[in-house]
């Protein structure tokens, strides 16, 4: 039969973002994807060069904007590590509290959008952002702002977390804790849901390790590896929980893996509070212009992002970055797609690509 | 924007009266309102503009198109907790054919702007642009990058601008209730 070319996106309500892709079809199935990026480049590697150590943050949030803490804390981490300075105790507690408050925002909005992209849920949706505004108006407490934070300084935070932030912690997360049997009630109800989950999209573990695919997407192919355990930083290694991985490698192991991991970051939230020690504060640093001169010449800091595992490597000068590159997890997840899409049908290119929950601007960056 | 009163409108009104009396020829059951001349509905309530301007009003369609972090902004304006649909910003639509005003949320890099020209050219007549967030007013903290457009105003036409790094949702409901005043000529251009 003949092979059909057709073209989808760059604006495509089912490419989270503005991604276009070039498929060719034979028939229905999908013989060949080709991604194409680049629609939101804007050279934040090259901008941060210009900037001082601190004043990067801010383009740091932007490449993930939907777990812009986390970016935030992996590229203050890697300056931590290349000026020498060390992260009080509390604050590597209070770091480990919100890193997991976004990583539980961040995979409500995956599970939520995935679900809308296999149409008629909305409901999922509509759960998934009431949920996670509960998540993200926490956040607003701790940082003072409703989507970029801003909140990470050298060894610490910007302010301490406030009095009542505790309390209210655990009673957003105790609801969580019911909510999400809720969610897979009613998600893996559905039989619609189920038909275009199960067995597609299929990733064998081989395949996985040699694309180099991380995050919950490696998780899923039945590789247990997760930087907070296999590599730990901060008190990751202090507290109780656990790395889940499954076999299959398909959409639905994808989507278990990140209901899974929201029940872990739930019990690592609990645990924090427990060993949080009393004594001491989370101040960092204030930002200053002229920061200390670098211990480390050049560092590789690796954080495990709720997208997977990301790398910043800097080569630091005297006050600002000489060369910043970053390993983004949404873009090495890309480019599994192709591999993973081919021998489906079409309608299931946009299932694979909600399971894989990308960002494209931590793609194009 | 567009004046509805011109030769452009009396055009259409001729076309749409053509063909509503082509698909009408030789039946004797008389149409419903469905299918009624624009005449007629115009007989029995004169004012048109200021009808078709209160409908146009009521009926502020987005389209669901999201280029950076704003978008995820507009996905919570969507949402159950600022509920849009209340003041007639119905359900988000996938193609502009069906949209009345379109939400430029995010930075808009060279490579973009082809793609936003034909969406916005494929809109259908009166159509409306809001401009939200820094980076599609001014280019925003992507002023000194190279790929970046310094708004999207050098493109657009732009009717309302929503600041903030992201705005929050409630603001772009601010912004659409700015714009539904402005398609009701509350606000003069």
């Amino acid at each position: 039969m003949a092979i059909t070319r057709i073209n989808i996106g760059p604006v495509h309500p089912s490419t989270h973002g503005v991604l276009r892709l070039v498929v060719d079809l034979d028939g229905d199935t999908i013989e060949r994807v080709e991604p194409h990026v680049g629609f939101l480049h804007r050279g934040v590697e090259k901008l941060v060069e210009t900037r001082m150590y601190m004043q990067s943050p801010p383009y740091m949030e932007k490449l993930d904007y939907i777990a812009p803490l986390s970016y935030d804390e992996a590229y203050v981490s890697a300056v931590e590590k290349a000026l020498g300075v060390e992260v009080k105790e509390r604050a590597q507690y209070a770091r480990v509290i919100l890193l997991e408050l976004q990583r539980i925002a961040s995979h409500l909005l995956a599970v939520g959008t995935m679900c809308n992209d296999l149409g008629q849920m909305f409901t999922v949706f509509m759960w998934a952002f009431k949920d996670r505004d509960m998540v993200l108006k926490l956040l607003e407490e701790a940082a003072g702002n409703r989507m970029f934070y801003v909140n990470m300084r050298l060894g610490g935070l910007l302010r301490e977390l406030p009095p009542d932030f505790e309390m209210q912690t655990l009673d957003v997360i105790d609801y969580m804790e019911r909510r999400i049997p809720e969610y897979e009630r009613y998600i893996e109800g559905n039989p619609v849901f189920m038909e275009r989950m199960k067995g597609v999209g299929v990733l064998s573990q081989k395949d996985a390790r040699n694309l180099g695919v991380t995050g919950p997407v490696l998780r899923a192919s039945g590789i247990e590896y997760d930087v907070r355990k296999n590599n730990p930083y901060y008190v990751y290694d202090k507290l109780h929980f656990s790395v889940k991985s499954l076999e299959k490698g398909d959409n639905f192991s994808r989507y278990r893996i990140r209901m899974m991991e929201m029940r872990e970051s739930i019990r690592l939230i609990r645990d924090a509070f427990d060993k949080m020690p009393a004594a001491g504060d989370m101040l960092g640093m204030p930002v200053k212009l002229r920061s200390p001169a670098p211990v480390n010449k050049e560092v590789r800091v690796s954080r495990e992002l709720p997208r997977g595992e990301a790398l910043m490597h800097m080569v630091a000068d005297q006050q600002k970055p000489y060369r910043l590159s970053i390993r983004s997890p949404s873009f090495i997840n890309l480019a599994a797609l192709p591999d993973i899409a081919k021998g489906y049908r079409l309608a299931d290119l946009f299932s694979i690509l909600g399971s894989l929950d990308l960002v494209m601007g931590c793609v194009d960056r | 924007m567009a004046d509805y009163d011109g030769e452009e409108f009396e055009n259409a009104r001729k076309e749409m009266e053509g063909l509503v009396e082509r698909s009408l020829q030789g039946r004797e059951v008389k149409p419903n309102v469905l299918f009624a001349k624009l005449s007629e509905i115009t007989k029995s309530a004169p004012v048109t503009k200021d009808l078709i301007r209160w409908s146009r009003q009521n009926s502020v369609w987005p389209m669901q198109f999201g280029l950076a972090c704003c978008a995820m902004e507009l996905m919570d304006f969507g949402s159950a907790r600022v509920d849009a649909e209340r003041k007639g910003y119905l359900l988000f639509r996938g193609t502009p054919r069906q949209c009345d005003v379109m939400v430029v949320a995010g930075w808009v890099t060279k490579s973009m702007i082809p793609e936003i020209k034909r969406l916005y050219e494929q809109m259908s007549s009166p159509k409306y642009v809001i401009s939200y967030g820094e980076c599609a007013t001014c280019g925003g903290p992507w002023f000194e990058s190279y790929n970046i457009i310094k708004g999207i105003d050098q493109v657009l036409p732009v009717d309302v601008y929503v600041g903030g790094c992201p705005p929050r949702p409630e603001s772009l409901f601010a912004a659409l209730m700015k714009l539904q005043k402005k398609i009701g000529g509350g606000i003069e251009d």
